[in-house]
């Protein structure tokens, strides 16, 4: 743990940057797709098939830019931290190929539905599904990471346990949590989306009050789990900065009660923002309880990076092409800035 | 088989079926992009309408296209991890640096301008969309020359060393810009071209077959296949390049492309022997049957007319590749390549007689039918390509540094099964899904009705551009969320 601490070598400080750039992508994509798969959720305890596609007009124009996010932090994991991107990877091998078959099978439906007459209920279907699998195994995969995994012994250490080693009461709790949120997180989209005279923004604050107590209890009871069950979790929150848990948990309460209110003002917008807050406070916190482990008792930051050279090259590459992604990116954002009400879907191809 | 063990073999199956049915759509989006800043570029120099007709026609395949190749890719990234993990770490400090460069440097790069592309009709002007079209095109091959490092790098692993069981990099340069990686991406960037001029001029080919908008579609007919008249006999020199570059570099690799077992004959003068056809035995080290012509192998491999070329007998059996999938995938693609090629002559010799005219093609329709059918080819090459070099490279991950056993994952034999049988169905159902669509949009035709879009317009975008009916109706979807 020593050379952990070692904050005057220069190194270290990249690894930590990348450490949180590649928890800030994806929380990013938590927070875009997140809605789109709640949406997707949504559309399937509700069998009007006009209004499952006005969910998937709504996200045509966006869903696949939010997927980009979960390339980045694929590339971004395997060029910085390659120890975690094949260790992890490999243990969750099961729940990501469910994740990979949501996305192929959402991917897939979004852009058949569009071109399709006869079929087009097994696409609704399909959407609806695939958007599950991708909400539940995605909150398997977080909840098995925090588990952590055993490691083989040897030069370079990899995951050297069975392939179901994920599979846990934990993990699959997680699953359903992330479900819960994910729904909650569809809704508020939702409700931001349609118009308020429509059927389905009634229909969506239903949804969102239901979904909203559910994701209460079950984030709640995953917190208290995580505390009970995990010793790195408890040293933290019970330990010296114990204060700084509680101002955080204060802070999530504070936007808690905003979303809501939000959401009872019609405030659609905001209410969507107070969430991306909630979430992106939450993922902060659970990052900083891990630290400095990457992998929970298995991999520390430190010992995931990839060797100084590496990170070196990667981190001087990037501080060229990130002004420049990010100027075109904002030229992008501005030029489209008054799309927000009228999305122009892939459907001119019909 | 050159590895007992079916753990490693599936997860080569595993990895084989996910690229394979990724590879389908990358190469048709560098070479349609490139071809869409053409038309595009044609249209803002001739202000002709049909070119924007023609642009807005092929950008819609190009969006089917693009959509497929980012449903699959997604799986490819988080393949290496999972399927060949040992390899992940190992060679991450320069392989996982590659690929993350491919997906910031090219990927974010792309998918910011492909938005700008598809739907920055009418909000930007046209030569900031003409510039747009040009960043998908150029941040395409950017991700194409990535992928080529990597993969490259496993051909002729330059620029490392092996320390504590980590692949450290030396040298950038000459990791980045090793042997094969010089020869093997302009091998491949051609191959996009081709995929992507065939598939505009089939689909130019029978718009004209059908009598539909002939006269319009002759300009992306003329346009593409001459461009092949180069592109296609370049593709077979480089080829040859690159082969000569494996034979230098990987020249088990290429005695398995080969089938050519024995460096010398009985007499004790090199083998020059060129296997037209042969099934090799790899027990016994030898083909039970072969149709060999003399002085070929010697001539393709080092342009002379006797010289010693390593057979696979130079090796320990432990180190020998497969024979049969690279002897005979080489060969198909070969013979793609020099069938294309014909096709392009034809094309260029029915110009210069003066009959390449939409009613001369028309009335002897022998041409357009084999162009309608040859779209076919490139697609095969470019499988059997990678699967000559991939299979090739055996039983080495990282060629004569890491065993492809020793890279693997250690994975459940039902797990790799299942993982086989789900990706089966999913792929299959995105390649159904697109090719179905490209037909679709195909048989519809470009649309000759919609307003030509020129530059920025007040009311850019409208309702009526989505395809629901409550939009017929004329009740809107959506109403601008405010806060």
């Amino acid at each position: 743990m020593q050379h952990v601490m070692d904050f005057t070598n220069g190194d270290h400080w990249i690894t930590l940057v990348w450490w949180a750039l590649i928890g800030i992508f994806v929380v990013i994509y938590i927070i875009l797709d997140g809605s789109d798969l709640g949406a997707g959720i949504y559309s399937l305890f509700h069998s009007d098939s006009k209004e499952k596609g006005a969910i998937m007009a709504s996200m045509a124009g966006t869903w696949d830019a939010n997927e980009t996010w979960l390339v980045i932090v694929g590339g971004a994991l395997f060029g910085t931290f390659p120890m975690v991107y094949g260790s992890v990877f490999h243990y969750l091998m099961i729940p990501l190929m469910f994740v990979l078959w949501g996305i192929i099978l959402r991917a897939v439906s979004l852009e058949f539905h569009h071109y399709s007459k006869t079929s087009r209920k097994y696409w609704d279907w399909g959407f609806g599904i695939g958007s599950l699998m991708v909400a539940f195994f995605a909150g398997v995969s977080l909840g098995a990471f925090l588990q952590g995994f055993p490691m083989t012994k040897g030069e370079v250490p990899t995951f050297g346990g069975s392939y179901l080693e994920f599979l846990s009461p934990f993990s699959l709790w997680t699953g359903v949590t992330a479900t819960i949120a994910a729904s909650l997180a569809g809704g508020v989209y939702i409700r931001a989306r349609f118009e308020r005279n429509s059927d389905t923004y009634h229909k969506a604050l239903k949804w969102t009050n239901l979904m909203f107590y559910l994701a209460l209890v079950a984030i709640l009871s995953t917190v208290i789990w995580t505390f009970v069950q995990f010793p790195w979790a408890k040293s933290k929150w019970a330990g010296p900065y114990w204060w700084f848990f509680v101002l955080s948990g204060a802070v999530v309460l504070f936007a808690t009660w905003s979303m809501r209110r939000a959401s009872h003002q019609k405030r659609d917008v905001a209410a969507m923002v107070w969430l991306a807050i909630i979430v992106f406070i939450n993922f902060a916190i659970m990052m900083i309880t891990i630290f400095p482990w990457f992998v929970p008792n298995t991999i520390t930051i430190f010992d995931a990076a990839n060797p100084s050279n590496s990170t070196g090259a990667f981190t001087y590459s990037m501080l060229f092409f990130i002004p420049v992604m990010l100027s075109y990116n904002f030229y992008q954002a501005w030029v489209f800035r008054a799309r927000l009400g009228k999305l122009a879907g892939y459907g001119d191809h019909d | 088989m050159i590895d007992p063990s079916l753990m490693t073999d599936l997860a080569r199956l595993d990895f084989a079926w996910i690229t394979s049915m990724h590879i389908l759509y990358p190469p048709l989006t560098i070479g349609l992009a490139t071809f869409l800043f053409f038309s595009e570029w044609r249209w803002l120099k001739t202000n002709d309408d049909e070119w924007y007709r023609l642009t807005r026609f092929f950008e819609k395949l190009f969006i089917i296209n693009f959509g497929a190749g980012v449903a699959t890719g997604i799986t490819m990234e988080m393949s290496f991890g999972i399927l060949f993990a040992p390899f992940s770490q190992a060679a991450g400090p320069f392989f996982g640096n590659i690929l993350g460069y491919e997906t910031i440097t090219a990927f974010m790069y792309e998918a910011g301008f492909i938005g700008l592309m598809i739907f920055g009709w009418g909000k930007i002007s046209k030569k900031m969309h003409l510039f747009a079209t040009f960043n998908v095109a150029f941040s395409s091959m950017l991700s194409a020359m990535w992928i080529l490092v990597a993969n490259s790098w496993m051909q002729t692993p330059t620029g490392v060393h092996l320390e504590k069981g980590l692949f450290l990099v030396d040298s950038w340069t000459h990791a980045i810009f090793n042997p094969n990686f010089l020869t093997a991406f302009p091998h491949m960037l051609i191959a996009c071209f081709e995929i992507g001029l065939f598939f505009v001029a089939s689909i130019s080919a029978w718009m004209i077959y059908k009598n539909r908008h002939a006269k319009m579609f002759m300009r992306t007919l003329t346009a593409s296949i001459m461009a092949l008249v180069i592109v296609a006999p370049l593709q077979v020199y480089m080829g040859d390049t690159l082969g000569r570059t494996v034979a230098k570099y990987d020249p088990a690799a290429l005695a398995a492309m080969e089938g050519h077992w024995h460096t010398y004959n009985a007499d004790g003068t090199p083998n020059t022997s060129w296997n037209v056809i042969a099934w090799p035995n790899e027990e016994k080290g030898t083909n039970d049957f072969q149709i060999a012509i003399p002085h070929v192998l010697s001539l393709l491999e080092d342009h002379k007319w006797v010289s010693t070329v390593p057979g696979l007998d130079q090796f320990k059996k432990a180190d020998r590749p497969p024979v049969v999938v690279p002897f005979y995938s080489f060969r198909i693609m070969a013979a793609a390549g020099a069938a294309l090629m014909l096709v392009a002559f034809w094309a260029l010799y029915l110009r210069l007689r003066g009959q390449f005219t939409v009613e001369k093609l028309q009335s002897r329709p022998w041409f357009l039918r084999i162009v309608i059918l040859s779209s076919i080819l490139p697609y095969l090459a470019v499988w059997t390509g990678w699967w000559t070099r991939e299979v090739a490279r055996q039983p080495w991950l990282i060629n004569g540094l890491m065993r492809t056993s020793e890279g693997v994952s250690q994975m459940s034999i039902g797990a790799e099964i299942v993982w086989f049988i789900g990706f089966m169905l999913f792929d299959i159902l995105v390649w159904f899904g697109a090719w179905y669509f490209f037909s679709k949009v195909i048989r519809k035709g470009p649309d000759m009705n919609a307003e030509v879009i020129h530059g920025i317009t007040p009311e850019p975008m409208h309702l009526g551009d989505m395809p629901h009916e409550e939009v017929a109706e004329g009740k809107p979807l959506f109403e601008r969320p405010t806060l």
